[in-house]
């Protein structure tokens, strides 16, 4: 039966999370974003709140339970989390995005192995690699090669743009066995931090979600044991591409419910600034204009956030969703830009005052959201690609 | 807890109602817009199947109205096409309302007629919601009455009113003078052979033509106490209004998935420089664009539904209903106008629907 009320596990999943965005994310947020830097004591916070608090308890919960909802979950408390500060979101101590394809493509010895150390209490983080210097998009094009040498992989490339490269304990890592086999010779690979031949190259300085750390990472001749190559599940020989794309089925409704926190953010702040802030001799019709325009905003913004939640509540029922996925990441990325840069326009006349420089930090923030887990154009090549399965579209 | 599958039954319905829109429905589009009005026919063997007689048993209904299932059921019959189906709907909103905000012996009376076996499909309500000074929003609506005696006393004017001329109950909206938003709303049975009514019968619509329509201007009409359903500023009146939008939002998604699937089947066809045109990203991103934007169309309507059905208060439900047939009118408008783009000339031309869906979709507001 279509639902649009959330469970009470949900609902609490959300007011929980909720709670961590307003007391340990708002207050730090304008700063971190200044200095580009996190403080531990925000790490130690999210570590146990995260892994002791009761979203960790909703996740058994939720695993206990018949219906498996934690995409559900994950996508309810991303909101909250980027209503926050979505650059503090992406440095939440966790496999982050090296989980996904670790749990789809790795045996459960491999997951055991790589997955547990995440449970001890200390703090760790993960890394997914895709994006190289030379290409982005067309994932299949990469050039970062593993050769089995006797017992080891031998990793060689250079990877770009990766999101807690730096501090990861571990980077899952794309590359290719053979360049002639395309798509079908790349495959996942579990690169430890440490590993000699594994090095960290520059941090860039960027635009938007300045606090999330961002790093090249370099591999020159980096061994790895062989059983680091994750493919235990399926023997195919998409294997290694399908992982690369399956994680995105799962990650993007992620994505898209962190611009939907972004936008919803600077939704209300901007409607707070014309109830609050509206300078006095304010025109009534433009203040009308303004109420009329935001008001519309809100819908779209609803729209959003039940296409995510679409998508979410399909990848938890194990139904195909990539159109979907697409969908909400497009619709939530190209939203997330429109809330963000109207809030700044509408709040150009006012003083400098702290709501204004949140706005104008979440419209930095927001243009990410057009660009990575596959840009806007992407998104709709997907989608069209679904749509119309029997055609090539290039 | 978050669900976004129909229940079995509701599939079947949606099914039965989709076969019958592509069968039945969507053949007739053009010569009911030639004729002005549904064939008797076709509302024939609608009335056979149920699905538009959803009133409660006893008043030989198929069962009473659940909002989630009959906007699956309008949109299948937008699906088929957007006049036809308002033409329905707007039909069926006369009797829903009586339903929804009259008492017992009025339901009694004007809603039977409409189960009746052999005349029923003949039978036409109608309800009477945007006027001269707005939209579909009840905060909008302007028409008042007052109480004279045993009478009231009605100004105002109305709109659109598919079915307005020839219906039977002939519903409008109203306030009571001196209320504002969603209090004191009414729903009034006017007859309009009375001192200070004016009908007038639309003519040379732009679109929407199927469903024929008249616009009403009252002044100083006296309408007796008896016209009145149920108690006025009720809340059967609110969630009449709400359940007209969403089903109008229902119907323009529907015309929306028409769009979109007539210009997909044409984009896969069509061949230019040797490749179908969808294979080119100009074509392609517009298609996604569309099929995007009718998904979250569709979900904000079908929650608006999920809180009807759940009997949301009254000021949530009439503005998820508004939200909800304010974006679907605008993802039909911009669905149908890039179909005809996508279909390049031949979208300008009759043979194809394309038009005359992009005429219906912007008859809607
Ligand atoms: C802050 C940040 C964090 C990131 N984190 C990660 C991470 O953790 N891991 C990771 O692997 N990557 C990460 N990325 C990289 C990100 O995923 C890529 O930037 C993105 O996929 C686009 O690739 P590109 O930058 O090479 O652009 P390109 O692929 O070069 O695209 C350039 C332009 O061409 C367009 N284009 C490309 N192909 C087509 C086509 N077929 N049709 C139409 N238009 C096309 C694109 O839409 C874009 O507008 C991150 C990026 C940023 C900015």
């Amino acid at each position: 039966m279509i639902d649009f009320t959330l469970s009470e596990l949900q609902q609490a999943a959300r007011d929980y999370a909720h709670q961590v965005a307003l007391e340990e994310m708002r207050p730090i947020s304008l700063e971190c974003d200044r200095t580009e830097k996190i403080p531990d004591s925000f790490m130690w916070n999210m570590q146990r709140r995260f892994w002791a608090g009761a979203a960790g308890q909703a996740r058994t919960q939720a695993q206990e339970g018949e219906e498996k909802q934690d995409n559900i979950l994950s996508i309810l408390s991303q909101e909250e989390m980027a209503w926050g500060d979505a650059a503090l979101s992406t440095a939440i101590p966790g496999p982050g995005l090296a989980a996904p394809p670790i749990l789809s493509q790795g045996t459960p010895e491999q997951q055991a192995k790589f997955l547990g150390p995440y449970m001890d209490g200390q703090l760790h983080w993960g890394a997914l690699a895709l994006t190289e210097p030379g290409i982005g998009s067309d994932v299949a094009g990469m050039s970062t090669t593993a050769v089995l040498e006797g017992d080891e992989w031998v990793l060689n490339g250079h990877k770009h743009y990766i999101t807690n490269g730096a501090r990861s304990d571990l980077v899952v890592t794309f590359a290719t066995i053979d360049k002639s086999l395309g798509r079908e010779g790349i495959r996942p690979f579990v690169v430890p931090r440490g590993t000699p031949g594994f090095v960290v190259g520059r941090i860039e300085e960027k635009m938007g979600l300045r606090a999330s750390q961002t790093a090249e990472l370099i591999f020159e001749n980096c061994r790895i044991p062989k059983d680091h190559l994750l493919s235990g599940r399926e023997s195919s020989k998409k294997a290694g591409f399908k992982a690369a794309m399956g994680t995105l089925d799962a990650t993007r409704p992620m994505v898209g419910a962190l611009a939907v926190g972004i936008a919803r953010a600077a939704h209300e702040k901007t409607c707070q600034w014309v109830q609050e802030e509206l300078p006095k001799g304010f025109s009534v019709y433009k203040r009308r204009e303004i109420e009329l325009e935001l008001d519309e905003m809100g819908q779209e913004l609803e729209m959003a956030r039940f296409l995510v939640w679409r998508a979410a509540w399909m990848a938890d029922r194990r139904i195909p969703n990539s159109k979907e996925a697409s969908m909400c990441k497009a619709y939530a990325g190209g939203l997330v830009m429109k809330v963000t840069s109207a809030g700044v326009r509408i709040s150009a006349p006012g003083e400098n005052s702290e709501s204004r420089q949140f706005l104008q930090k979440w419209f930095r923030d927001a243009k990410v959201f057009d660009i990575f887990e596959g840009t806007a154009q992407i998104q709709r090549l997907v989608i069209a690609r679904r749509l119309f399965p029997e055609v090539d579209i290039p | 807890m978050l669900n976004f599958a129909p229940t079995q039954e509701q599939e079947e319905i949606r099914q039965l109602a989709q076969s019958l829109a592509m069968e039945q429905v969507r053949p007739q589009g053009r010569s009911a817009e030639q004729q002005g009005d549904i064939s008797p026919a076709l509302m024939k063997t609608l009335t056979q199947t149920g699905l538009t007689t959803p009133f409660p048993e006893e008043y030989g209904g198929s069962g009473v109205v659940e909002a989630v299932t009959y906007t699956l059921i309008a949109e299948e019959l937008g699906f088929g096409d957007g006049a036809l189906a308002m033409n329905i709907i707007g039909s069926l909103m006369g009797p829903l309302t009586v339903l929804l905000a009259g008492d017992k012996s009025q339901q009694q009376h004007y809603i039977t007629p409409f189960s009746d076996a052999s005349r029923g499909h003949l039978q036409r309500g109608s309800l009477g919601f945007a006027e001269r000074t707005g939209g579909y929003y009840v905060t909008e609506i302007s028409a008042t009455i007052r109480t004279e005696g045993e009478q009231y006393i009605l100004n105002g004017s109305k709109r659109d009113v598919i079915h307005g001329g020839q219906s039977s109950p002939r519903v409008v909206l109203v306030r009571l003078e001196g209320t504002s938003g969603t209090g004191g709303l009414c729903a009034l049975m006017v007859p309009l052979d009375i001192a200070g009514a004016r009908v007038s019968l639309d003519e040379g619509k732009l679109g929407l033509i199927a469903a024929p329509s008249a616009a009403y201007t009252f002044e100083n009409a006296p309408v007796s106490a008896t016209c009145m359903l149920g108690q006025p500023g009720g809340s059967g009146v609110l969630r009449a209004a709400a359940l007209y939008n969403i089903l109008r939002a229902g119907v323009a998604c529907g015309t929306a998935r028409a769009a979109l699937d007539y210009a997909m089947d044409y984009a896969r066809g069509r061949i230019a420089f040797g490749r179908p045109i969808v294979s080119y990203q100009g074509i392609a991103f517009m298609v996604a664009e569309m099929a995007m934007k009718l998904d979250a169309a569709r979900l904000l309507t079908w929650r608006a539904a999920t809180s009807w059905d759940r009997g949301t208060g009254c000021e949530t439900l009439v503005q998820e209903g508004e939200a909800a047939q304010y974006q679907a009118i605008k993802i039909a408008k911009s669905a149908t106008i890039d179909a005809i783009q996508i279909l390049g000339g031949a979208g300008f031309i009759q043979d194809h629907p394309a038009e005359m869906w992009m005429r219906n979709a912007a008859a809607m507001e």
